[in-house]
């Protein structure tokens, strides 16, 4: 196990450096400048080169990451070039709207898809069951956005119970409306990805009524539902955690476009703006975080994987 | 120029004016039943937010259109009708051979800092938009010779008259700031203006407090938050919750869900963006000018006027708020038919070309293009980039051959005299007639050349102007004192009030 975990780890970290070598160099193949977006359309390339120098975009690449990658390895993530202000306290601030809107997120996910995923399987072959899945296979191809404008269009337009977009000012200091401010969006994340989840549930609770131990345990006198329930159950549960962190990624992603349609002051419609503003040292310190975030998650899960599912240690 | 002497209670006046007339020269204002509320807390959608509060160096009209005015203030200013009024001057004059200028700075005016404005601050800050390359609008200052002080009095020597000058002072170039201030003027600001900024949340809003040591009529509103939404349809979800009391830049076309439910009114007011059809000359197509003529008439003005839901036609570089402007429709009208024939005489048939356009300006305009295009056989590639794309193919490499861009600023004919601007226009007479007009010592002598060079620009073909937007708002009906013209250019919020109930 500590083999394993040891070996892991490496493979984590060779994983994070590259990942940051590649986010650097990918994005200087981006045209145009902030420079050139600093000086405007009526500007003279004398001002424009006079800015980047003062930026420091006038020095070679590599010493580029060099320096950029030195700061990261002693925690600091270096300063907007546009803003002027750390990026890693933007990335903080900004995370505050984004990881609970994630979780909250993920627990709607789970909410949706663990019960209902259960009895699709239980059903199954029955009219309940059968129109489960149509309808879990319907939301799962449903985008993101549309999803997103249906929900506000019901909850907010039509019945007005929660806000149509924005964050309150005060951010956390007024949980009830921040949490408010967040309801839909995660909702909208929740269903289109616990829809995908459920889906695996189903699956996965079929598989474990196949399995010899519910055969047993049924054939002890447990009804089939119970012996699914109190024995493969726990066994599905592995499965589906695993699922969990692969899907970590599928929410980021879709937490990029979901604070954009609700204009969200989260990492997600930061990265957007920066990108579009090639702020670039703000971009590749928030991409390293959020790749290093997937790969950490990945990381734990396969830890906990390992140390839980007794197959595993036997088949290493 | 004006020979302008106002005495002290006309000065007066005129300020309080300057103040009143923030909100005039708008369109028909819902009106606000109930009493302003002084302690009110205003909410505005804007588009296009700033990528940082540097005003000295950080281009971009998204900086003028909040900080000039509201927190930052200059010798002079402007009215929405586009007037120059006084503004940290009490008064000013120009000599009748435009060479010299007298301006009389107020008393009692404090930074937000609290440090009180000086002379000396007035001619630090002059001569800085002067003097350093990197400040935005530097050049603007190029034909003056030296910013003096004595007592209260600042005067500003000419080398040569500059018709433009009150107008320059009244933008960036003529900003005092606090000399030798300290503050981080990325995310800071230290003006004289009636509000101070409070807060900004990147990506998210910029919050003003009403200054309350401001030396002139206090705002109206306490607070002003600007909400920076670009998506038009979240902005209009974000007022029928309640969330944002006015909308600017907003979609005429959603009118009806705006007003379905009586709380806002759609508002429109005239503006100097100008949807600027560029044509590279060194295309060997467009450099011959039947083939832009072609073009230029293919293009069903008034259709696109229609799809906007706003806005009006225009056939030459320069918009009816601005100086100069008449109008050209006869230069190009539409007529296909016409245009047909002009693409067969130059050999044109069928011919492709590509559009390069910034993303963010959406689908309507390339659509039109394509479609009005197509229809006299030119096969029209539109090319979508991000707005850095923009910058560097099209504004530094002039590497297109058809861009559309939205040209928001007020008084930019300048860019049709500069052969290495992006048009790729070369004309020397309008270089000349541009430089008359600059030379100029009247108003009315300074706008008649450039008429005279604006025909030119849209005889020539150089460009097609597509159309001139409007400032399109949506006012809550409980909100008074908008302005509505020119609104990306520039947004007086300091007379804008909520009523209470």
């Amino acid at each position: 196990m500590t083999r394993y975990a040891l070996t892991r780890l490496a493979l984590l970290l060779v994983g994070l450096f590259v990942a940051s070598a590649l986010i650097f160099f990918t994005l200087r193949v981006l045209p145009g400048d902030v420079a050139q977006l600093i000086a405007g359309t009526n500007s003279t390339p004398a001002q424009v080169e006079a800015i980047r120098a003062d930026l420091g975009l006038d020095t070679p690449l590599t010493s580029q990451y060099l320096s950029w990658i030195g700061g990261v390895l002693h925690g600091d993530f270096g300063r907007s070039l546009l803003t002027g202000s750390p990026v890693w306290d933007q990335l903080v601030q900004k995370a505050q709207v984004t990881v609970p809107l994630g979780l909250l997120a993920m627990s709607i996910a789970l909410v949706i898809a663990v019960p209902l995923g259960v009895l699709s399987a239980i059903l199954r072959g029955r009219a309940g069951g059968t129109s489960l899945n149509v309808a879990s296979q319907a939301i799962a191809a449903v985008p993101v956005v549309w999803a997103g404008m249906m929900l506000v269009v019901v909850f907010a337009v039509w019945l007005g119970w929660l806000p149509a977009q924005g964050f309150p000012r005060a951010g956390w200091q007024q949980p009830g409306l921040a949490l408010r401010a967040l309801l839909l969006p995660a909702l909208t994340i929740g269903l289109v990805e616990g829809a995908m989840l459920l889906r695996f549930v189903r699956s996965a609770t079929l598989q474990a009524v196949g399995q010899d131990f519910v055969r047993t345990a049924a054939a002890k006198g447990l009804t089939r539902n119970q012996a699914l329930i109190r024995h493969g159950l726990p066994n599905m549960a592995l499965s589906v955690i695993t699922v969990l962190g692969l899907q970590v990624a599928g929410i980021i992603v879709g937490s990029v476009v979901i604070e954009q349609l609700f204009s969200l002051p989260g990492i997600g419609r930061m990265l957007v703006a920066d990108v579009g503003n090639r702020d670039l040292i703000k971009v590749q310190g928030e991409l390293l975080v959020l790749t290093g975030f997937v790969l950490i998650v990945g990381f734990v899960v396969d830890l906990v994987h390992r140390a839980i599912d007794p197959r595993q240690r036997e088949a290493a | 120029m004006l020979r302008r002497s106002l005495a002290a209670a006309v000065a007066l006046v005129a300020a309080s004016t300057l103040v009143l007339t923030a909100c005039s020269g708008a369109g028909p204002q819902p009106s606000a039943t109930g009493t302003p509320d002084p302690d009110a807390s205003v909410a505005i959608r804007l588009v296009l937010e700033p990528s940082n509060l540097d005003i000295r160096q950080t281009a971009g009209a998204a900086l003028d259109q909040i900080l000039i005015d509201n927190v930052y203030q200059g010798l002079v200013s402007r009215t929405p009708e586009q007037k120059i009024v006084p503004a940290l001057a009490s008064e000013y004059t120009a000599s009748p051979d435009g060479l010299t200028y007298t301006f009389t700075l107020r008393e009692g005016v404090t930074f937000d800092d609290g440090q009180k404005l000086t002379p000396d601050d007035v001619v630090w800050s002059l001569t800085q938009h002067k003097t350093q390359a990197t400040w935005t609008d530097s050049d603007r200052l190029s034909r003056v010779k030296s910013i003096t002080a004595d007592g209260q009095k600042i005067t500003i020597a000419m080398a040569q008259p500059d018709s433009q000058l009150l107008w320059n002072l009244s933008g960036r170039a003529g900003i005092i700031l606090k000399k030798g201030d300290k503050v981080d003027y990325k995310t800071q600001a230290n003006g004289t203006g009636p509000f101070t900024l409070s807060n900004w949340k990147q990506g998210d809003s910029i919050t003003f407090e009403r200054n309350a040591k401001y030396w002139g009529e206090p705002a109206k509103a306490k607070e002003i938050v600007f909400d920076y939404i670009p998506d038009n349809q979240a902005a209009l979800n974000a007022a029928q919750a309640g969330e944002v009391d006015v909308l600017t830049g907003f979609d005429a076309n959603l009118k009806k869900q705006l007003e379905q439910n009586g709380d806002f009114r759609l508002v429109l007011g005239k503006s100097t963006d100008k949807g600027t059809l560029a044509m590279n000359s060194h295309n060997q197509w467009l450099k011959d000018k039947r083939v832009r003529q072609a073009i230029r008439q293919a293009i069903d003005h008034k259709a696109v006027i229609e799809a906007l839901g706003s806005g009006q036609t225009m056939f030459g570089p320069i918009p009816e708020l601005d100086p100069g402007y008449e109008d050209l429709s006869s230069v190009a009208p539409y007529d296909p038919a016409a245009s047909k024939k002009l693409l067969a005489e130059a050999g044109a048939k069928d011919i492709t070309l590509t559009l390069t356009i910034y993303n963010g300006y959406g689908t309507t305009i390339p659509q039109i293009l394509v479609s009005d295009l197509n229809a006299v056989g030119i096969t029209l590639k539109v090319n979508a980039v991000e707005f850095p794309t923009w910058l560097n193919d099209v504004y530094v490499n002039k590497d297109y051959e058809l861009s559309f861009v939205l040209h928001t600023e007020a008084r930019d004919f300048e860019n049709w005299a500069n052969p290495d601007y992006y048009f790729t226009y070369d004309n020397p007479k309008v270089q000349q007639l541009y430089q008359e007009s600059l030379g100029a010592t009247t108003d009315e002598a300074a706008a008649g050349y450039l008429r005279q060079a604006a025909r030119i620009v849209s005889e020539d073909m150089a460009a097609d102007w597509v159309y001139n937007g409007a400032s399109v708002l949506g006012v809550a009906t409980d909100i008074t004192g908008v302005p509505s013209v020119n609104v990306n250019e520039r947004l007086n919020v300091a007379e804008i009030a909520k009523s209470k109930g």
